[in-house]
Formats: C-alpha cells, structure tokens, sequence
C-alpha cells in the first residue's frame, strides 16, 4: 500500500464505522426483533387448527421466501409511492427485513415448537395450565434452544443483508463506502475496508451465538 | 369422587372405549390392569380430558361433564377439571429446562399464581415426601430414572389434587428401580389419596388397591377386589392376561 492508500483508508474508517453504528447496526438489530416477532406469530398461525390463519400464513411464506429480498426492497421503496404509500429509506429497509426475518424464521420456529415432545405440552396441560401458558413456560423455552443456531446464523446474514438497503438510498455503511469509492477511485480498497468492518461484526455475532448455546446447553447431558 | 357412565371414545372410526361405567369412592384406589391396546390410557387420558370422550358422562367431585359428538366441552370446565386432577406419565414429562424443585413449583406459579416463595418452600416439602430433598437444584438429565418419575410425583401432588392419575409410572424404569417409586405411590394410598392407577405390577395391585377393573378391548371386563379379580376370575380372558403377566399359571385353577 502506498502512503496516500493508508491515508485514504485512515481517512475513511470513521465515516464508515459511524455509517454501521448509525444504519447498519441498529436496522440489522430492530429488524431482526420486529422479524423474530412476526416470525412467531407466523409459526403460531401456521400450527393453529383455524385453516384461514394457516392459509394466510402460508401465503405470506411463499410471497417472501418465493421473491428476491432486492426486488422486495425497490417495491416497498419505488413502487408503493405509486399507490400513494411514501415510506422513508430507514423505514422501508425495517420493512423489507422484518418480512423477510419474519417469513424465514417462522419456518425455524415452527420446526423447533414441533420438535418438542408431545409430552411437554401434556404435562403442561394435566396441571391446569391454558394453550398460551404452556407455549411461555414449557415449549418457548424449549424451542429457542433448538432454534438459535438456525436463528443465530440468519442474524448474522441479515447483518450483511442490510447492506442491499444503499440500494434504496439508505446511507449504511456500503453505501458511504460507495460515496467514498467515487472520490477517491480506490475501489478496492475502500470496499475491501467495508468487507473487513462487516467480517469483525459477524465474528462478534458469532462469539455471542456460541455464548448463547452455551448458556442453553446447561440443562442437558453433553 | 369420580363416575363415568356409559363413556365412549373413538378415534375416527375405531372405538376404543366402549361404554365404560366406573365409580370411585374419595380415599380410595382403583387399579386398572389388561393387555397392551385395551384402552387403559385412553381411559386414564378422558378423566383429564387430555382426550375427549365421545359420548357418556363424567363426574369429578362435584363437578359434571356430560359428552357428545359435536358439543365442545367449556375451556374454564376442562382447566377447572385439570387442576383436580394430577397426572404422572410413563414417561416422566418433566420439564428438562427446570430443576427438580422448579419443576415441582412450576404449576403453583403458573396455575395457582402462588408467591415464588411461598411456591419454593411448598416444592420443597414435597421433594422431601418423596425422598429427593438433596436433589433440589438437579436437573432432570442429572437424576436416574426413579428419580425422575418421582419428581413427576411431588410436581402432581404439589397442586394438592383431589384424584392423582398414574400411566404405567414404572413400566419405563430399570427393575432395580421400581420399588423406589412404588413405596412412594403406597406411602400417597395410606395418606388416603384417591387414586387411579394403569400399572403391570400385580403385587402392588394385590397390596395396594381397593379396587382392580380389568380391561379388554375398549370394555371393563371384569371389577372385583384384587382377591376377587387375581385369584378368583373366572373370566377366561382374565387368566390369561395374568399368567402371562406374571409368567406363570394363574393362581387358582377350577379342580373339579
Ligand atoms: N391418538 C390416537 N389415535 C388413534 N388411535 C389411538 C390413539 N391413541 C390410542 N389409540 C388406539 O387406541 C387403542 C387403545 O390405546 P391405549 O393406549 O389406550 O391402550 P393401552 O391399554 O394403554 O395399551 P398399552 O398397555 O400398550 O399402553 C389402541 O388400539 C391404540 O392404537
Ligand atoms: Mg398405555
């Protein structure tokens, strides 16, 4: 690297850290939430017995999980101002992830509920206890261990993910690395910068994932 | 305490309870023995409506259920009825994310919405009836089987129940293991509990219940004290089942 490369690089890292604090982070954090809840009552309506909520969930599933998350994106931004919808950047980004969260995480979710034995939920039942109880004390518990893994990873995507939301003007991190770029004509550097902030974070989710399953390996013979 | 009459259960088109009539007297214990797809946990499973019967009636204490295809039962009914009710399973059922003790709390928070440790203190005391007191913190992988099922106890009598349910509550136990829940079971029948209990142990059966009703293909077959129905059946069905149960001929043959 030349002298005036380091510089460049020196000179950029503060905008782009700023850029994950202030977008990048926190759309990753308040989508993955909102998504995780979506994601559940999604689970929850697709193992419900009322077929409509079965068939609503199913359909919204096969929308998301049957589309491009890109696509999702530019209709939420570009295309609903066509029908009188105008969402900000930010909001629009939460959107798009949340359902993407959502639908994808529904699946992991309902595979872990059912994962846990019959018996669980029985117990639960003969003393006394109501459907919305049994899923909080017995089954939840239960199936946020079985899920995380799967959970954990798609959280970690999704951090990597938001970086499709420059695409509809949000100013997280690769899109300022973009900006930058087009000062600076040092493309490979200053994208490689990029790709090595989202590499320490993902690696830090990682960390905290093993931490995670750690802490829920504690009620089971290794 | 409990009476069913004409209770029926099917399952789709296969009828699996057939006009079952029972009563059971408060402090006393009914044994319910037959061989493997009789219905017994079938039966066992409508008294706390983790089935539901199809047709017939039902009486917990003074509470009445009357069944038929179509009509659904009431919520505050079934969870009412359930908090009578204790059952232990075959196969346990704790909950594996919890101690032993917070298992056995767990539905005096949940259920009874009792103080946490008013709910400690109460679990304690019912580890400490079934002889686990130093296994408080364990959780269920840490403690053998006997163990296990014997924490599925004191969980079910916590709730301070008026009729305990037993499936097959050692038939998944090593035989070593066995006695251990069994004294456990006599020590809650000579407190005067009522009970109903599916089991193979024969000799518990004869020591223990006031009653033994025999079960054959969705049918009572037969009901008598354990003396009437293990030594004096005459019932063909009957002595079958217990020669093979306990590998020999049964007791007492006709010989005239
Ligand atoms: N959920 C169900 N759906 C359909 N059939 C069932 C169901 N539960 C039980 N059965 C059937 O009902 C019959 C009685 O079963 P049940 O489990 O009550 O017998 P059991 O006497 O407890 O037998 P075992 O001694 O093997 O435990 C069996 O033929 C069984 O296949
Ligand atoms: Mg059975």
């Amino acid at each position: 690297m030349t002298d005036k490369q380091i510089q460049i690089f020196m000179d950029s890292l503060l905008p782009l850290l700023k850029a994950a604090v202030a977008f990048t982070i926190p759309l990753a954090i308040i989508s993955f939430v909102l998504g995780l809840l979506v994601a559940l009552l999604t689970a929850l309506a697709r193992l419900s017995s009322f077929k409509p909520l079965v068939w609503l969930a199913q359909f919204y599933v096969w929308i998301i999980r049957g589309t491009p998350l890109l696509v999702q994106l530019f209709i939420i931004f570009y295309g609903l101002p066509k029908v009188g919808i105008i969402i900000d950047p930010f909001p629009a980004a939460v959107i798009g992830f949340t359902l993407s969260v959502g639908a994808y995480g529904s699946e992991t979710i309902r595979a872990a509920i059912l994962s846990i034995p019959k018996g669980q939920w029985e117990a639960c039942y003969s003393l006394g206890m109501t459907y919305w109880q049994a899923l909080k004390r017995a089954v939840l518990p239960q199936a946020a261990r079985v899920a995380t893994p799967t959970l954990a990873s798609s959280f970690i995507s999704l951090v990597k993910d938001t970086s499709l939301a420059a695409t509809i003007t949000v100013t997280e991190m690769f899109q300022v690395s973009q900006q930058i770029t087009a000062a600076q004509y040092e493309p490979l550097l200053l994208y490689s910068e990029a790709a090595l902030i989202y590499l320490v974070i993902s690696s830090v989710l990682s960390y905290g994932q093993a931490r995670l399953e750690k802490h829920f390996d504690r009620y089971t013979a290794r | 305490m409990l009476e069913m009459k004409k209770l029926k259960k099917s399952f789709g088109d296969i009828e699996v309870l057939r006009d079952i009539d029972l009563r059971l007297e408060k402090g006393k214990v009914l044994v319910i023995v037959g061989p493997s797809g009789s219905g017994k946990t079938t039966l066992l499973r409508c008294i706390n409506l983790l089935e539901t019967p199809t047709e017939g009636e039902m009486t917990v204490g003074d509470l009445q259920l009357t069944f038929s295809p179509g009509t659904k039962l009431r919520k505050i009914d079934i969870l009412e009825l359930r908090q009578r009710t204790g059952m232990v399973f075959q196969s346990y059922n704790l909950f594996p994310h919890r101690t032993a003790v917070e298992n056995v709390m767990e539905g005096l928070i949940t259920v009874k919405k009792a103080d946490k440790h008013e709910s400690r203190s109460l679990a304690m005391e019912m580890l400490r009836k079934v002889g686990l007191e130093e296994k408080a913190e364990a959780y269920p992988y840490q403690l053998s089987g006997g163990q296990q099922q014997r924490v599925g106890i004191a969980r079910a009598i916590a709730m301070d129940p008026d009729l305990l349910l037993f499936d097959e509550p050692t038939s998944a136990l090593d035989p070593e293991l066995v006695g251990e829940v069994l004294n456990v079971m006599k020590a809650l029948a000579a407190e005067g509990r009522t009970m109903v209990v599916v089991t193979h142990e024969m000799k518990f059966a004869a020591d223990v219940a006031d009653t033994v009703v025999f079960m054959d293909n969705g049918r009572i077959v037969e009901r008598g004290t354990p003396d009437e129905v293990f030594r004096q059946s005459a019932n063909e069905r009957t002595k079958a089942f217990l020669s093979r149960v306990s590998g020999t001929e049964p007791p007492v043959q006709a010989t005239f």
